[in-house]
């Protein structure tokens, strides 16, 4: 039994200590992690911090006033809060379709949080300037071209540079001849953030609608303010709810859509990836004819079976370290009532389900050749089958209790990736076919690992002409 | 004392072909056996047989007193004939992983491993990769792999194949060490200078079909050629003269001139001395001596009377240098 768990250690340590393997599997997720982390350090810190002159020149006489008005400090800061409340009643609308906001008060307080942390940066120290109804464009439009943009707190006041330049005409504001009101226009300098950009020109198209509403005489008529109208005109928004047997439910949206598909992702990668690299050493244990040096230490049967649970090692790690990552970011975006731990539980179970599946094969087939690329003609069949989850997942998904669905849930091969895809989802498996399905991919295990230790045993020492599938199938029922 | 090896009618094919052939053979322990043969001839077969990687398809093998070598692998050192190593992996991590599957403890391990590299002139190789070894290099950590636990019973598959004088000399007092410490070793070879000079058991199969089994000294008896090497010191047209006439001397059966002297085949009756000094008398000689026969010898006459398909002279010259 200890030779088998030293080439289980072996194979282990040779592969997990390898640059290839550390980059590619272990560094991938810290890679990422890196990248969210700073993403979020940047939107904490805020748009740039600039200073400068918003120069307007107001043909109409209607509109300047009502822009000062949203330019003066209270309606700078009115204007910050609103964002913020907007920003928590996105970020509380979207946890509340999904249930976070009344039931996990931790996640309804960061999600608060983020969005003030969002809002109250104050990027930009602008000061309005009104220029002369009748003043030239040209001119004025030289200084936003020579504007030099500086840092907030750098430049004193009256160096401030010119950044934004509006011509506001009076068909802005008055319907022209035809009944339809122009555009204005904005002359920006270079390299001005769009987000400032965006933001004076929404305070000016604001002001252009108050002085719309203000100048319109059936709205006089009528009673209504600017204010009013933009009340009525608000689009209400929805409590997303999910009518079930048992009862209503908060709907989960897009993201519990993606747990399924992140899970059976994850059960791919790491049987495939552990898989293939049983396959790859295998291949080079034959090819380096170290394998009798090996087979004269252990027997055909311990070589194998070490080398599988050194690739299920190997696996398990890979399966690690991303599902926990899948869970650390779910917890960080306030998701996790979305991951039911059964599930994860199932997934180890399918994981060893399909670990052993693969690995059996791939140990075979790597026992039957010489190369790599021998290998791959073998493979196809194999791959074939089970691709058939990856392609099919969205019908599969979309209706997990199909009759479609629950065949391939007892299809060896495609079983545990099926039911993996099954279990994450939101609709209840019929409890029945948990059981069987693990049955049937037991048995589906322990044949494979059968028939790939006839294989196997054959197959170490054979040189020469690749074997076909009809060969393999002989060697099984030989001995 | 057991036997280490015992090989009762053993027959194995490979489809139609039949590799070996009703093979009897017993090797007592402690022998140090030379196992001959020309390619093709069945060694590795037997081999594998022996390690129980191959199984027969008649007859019964038993190793070191077991029905078959799978319950005494750990006190057997094996050096396959297809031999490899992990190319990634590092000499001592190499040396360890074997010795570990070897049974062998892990803090003896770490010494013995320093100690032999150290032997074999590659202590500064072990925490380099296997790939970063030359060919022999290679070989040498190879046969370490296979006597690193030290092993009652050790079987080398052309241990001496790849490797340039130094390390075969080198090779051959490891082995000859292996040997003296009172273990069974065994080792199949094309080179037959070393089998001559290590073994004093030598078998051989041709075909299949064991043709030889005996002492180095039976098998100088049994093949003795009964001839003179002579070489005149003149090596001039007068010279050949003379050796024509050393056929008049009685016992002598023919002179065959060869490219400095002659051969000088005896009567199976005739007393060597006697005809030696008749020479000396007759002409003045660089060398004369009783012509020993040779591994090489006995190879090709035996595999010759099989008509077997022979290599030859030449071929088989170059196979023991390059020890294909």
């Amino acid at each position: 039994m200890h030779k088998t768990l030293w080439v289980a250690w072996r194979e282990f340590t040779t592969t997990v200590w390898t640059k290839g393997f550390i980059i590619g599997v272990l560094m991938t997720p810290l890679f990422i992690l890196i990248v969210i982390g700073a993403m979020v350090l940047v939107k904490m810190q805020g748009g740039p911090r600039v200073a400068g002159r918003v120069a307007i020149i107001d043909r109409s006489g209607l509109v300047a006033d009502r822009i000062r008005e949203r330019f003066t400090p209270e309606a700078i800061e009115a204007e910050q809060e609103q964002n913020a409340q907007r920003a928590a009643k996105l970020t509380g609308e979207a946890m509340q379709r999904t249930g976070v906001g009344t039931t996990n008060p931790a996640g309804a307080e960061m999600a608060q949080s983020m969005a003030a942390a969002a809002s109250a940066a104050k990027p930009a120290d602008l000061t309005l300037e009104v220029l002369a109804p009748d003043a030239d464009v040209a001119k004025e439009k030289g200084e936003v071209a020579r504007a030099e943009i500086k840092a907030r707190g750098e430049a004193a006041i009256g160096e401030k540079p010119r950044l934004v330049l509006a011509v506001i005409p009076e068909s802005v504001v008055k319907p022209d001849d035809k009944g339809e009101f122009t555009k204005f226009d904005l002359y920006v300098t270079q390299r001005l953030d769009f987000e400032i950009k965006d933001r004076i020109e929404r305070r000016i198209a604001d002001a252009i609608i108050d002085a719309r509403v203000a100048a319109d005489a059936r709205a006089a008529a009528g009673g209504l303010d600017a204010k009013a109208l933009r009340a009525l005109m608000r689009r209400p928004g929805s409590a997303s709810v999910t009518a079930t047997a048992e009862g209503d439910k908060k709907s989960a949206g897009e993201a519990g859509f993606l747990v399924p598909m992140g899970f059976m992702i994850l059960l791919m990668v790491s049987v495939f990836t552990s898989g293939q690299m049983l396959l790859t050493t295998t291949i080079e244990e034959k090819g380096s004819r170290v394998m009798e040096v090996l087979l004269s230490a252990v027997s055909p049967l311990q070589l194998m079976v070490g080398k599988i649970l050194g690739g299920m090692g190997v696996g398990l790690l890979i399966l690690m370290v991303y599902s926990g990552l899948g869970v650390a970011s779910l917890i960080f975006f306030a998701y996790q009532h979305l991951l039911n731990p059964v599930s994860l539980i199932y997934l180890v179970v399918f994981f060893f389900i399909a670990y052993f599946l693969v690995a059996a094969m791939f140990a075979a087939i790597g026992s039957a050749v010489t190369e790599l690329r021998e290998a791959q003609t073998l493979m196809t069949p194999v791959m074939l089958v089970l691709m058939i989850p990856w392609l099919l997942w969205m019908p599969i998904q979309r209706a997990p209790n199909s009759l479609f669905s629950t065949i391939l849930s007892f299809v060896p091969g495609t079983n545990p990736f099926v039911m993996v895809i099954r279990l994450a989802g939101s609709e209840p498996v019929p409890s029945w076919q948990i059981p069987v399905a693990i049955g049937v991919g037991l048995a589906s295990a322990v044949f494979a690992a059968w028939a790939a230790a006839k294989i196997f045993r054959i197959g170490v020492l054979m040189y020469g002409k690749p074997p076909n599938l009809k060969t393999l199938i002989r060697w099984v029922r030989l001995a | 004392m057991t036997d280490a090896i015992v090989i009762r009618g053993v027959t194995k094919t490979f489809g139609p072909k039949v590799a070996v052939r009703d093979l009897d053979l017993v090797i007592p322990q402690g022998a140090m056996c030379g196992f001959i043969g020309p390619n093709g001839a069945g060694k590795t077969t037997t081999i594998r047989m022996v390690m129980s990687i191959l199984f027969p398809d008649k007859g019964e093998i038993s190793v070191l007193g077991r029905a078959s070598a799978l319950e005494s692998k750990d006190r057997i050192g094996y050096l396959p004939e297809e031999r490899g190593v992990y190319r990634k992996m590092k000499v001592g991590a190499f040396l360890r992983f074997i010795g570990r599957l070897k049974g062998v403890d892990s803090a003896v391990l770490s010494k013995r491993i320093d100690e032999w590299l150290g032997r074999v002139q590659l202590g500064d190789t072990i925490r380099k990769k296997c790939e970063e070894l030359s060919k022999g290099m290679q070989q040498k950590v190879q046969f370490l792999a296979s006597i690193i636990h030290e092993p009652e019973l050790i079987i080398l598959d052309e241990p001496f194949s790849g490797l340039d004088p130094m390390n075969r000399r080198l090779l051959r007092e490891l082995i000859d060490e292996q040997h003296s410490a009172g273990r069974t070793v065994i080792f199949s070879t094309h080179a037959m200078f070393e089998a001559e000079q290590l073994c004093n058991q030598i078998f051989m199969i041709n075909q299949g079909v064991k043709v030889l089994d005996s002492s180095m000294e039976e098998i100088r008896a049994r093949f003795d050629p009964r001839a003179l090497i002579v070489e005149p010191l003149n090596a001039n047209g007068a010279a050949q003269v003379d050796l024509e006439r050393l056929s008049g001397i009685r016992g002598v059966r023919s002179v065959t001139p060869s490219r400095d002297g002659a051969e000088v085949r005896l009567d199976e009756q005739a007393d060597p001395g006697a005809i030696m000094a008749e020479i000396v008398q007759r002409l003045p000689v660089r060398r004369l001596e009783l012509k020993r026969v040779t591994l090489d010898d006995v190879f090709i006459d035996l595999v010759e009377a099989a008509g077997g398909e022979v290599p030859s002279r030449a071929d088989l010259g170059s196979k023991e240098a390059d020890g294909a």
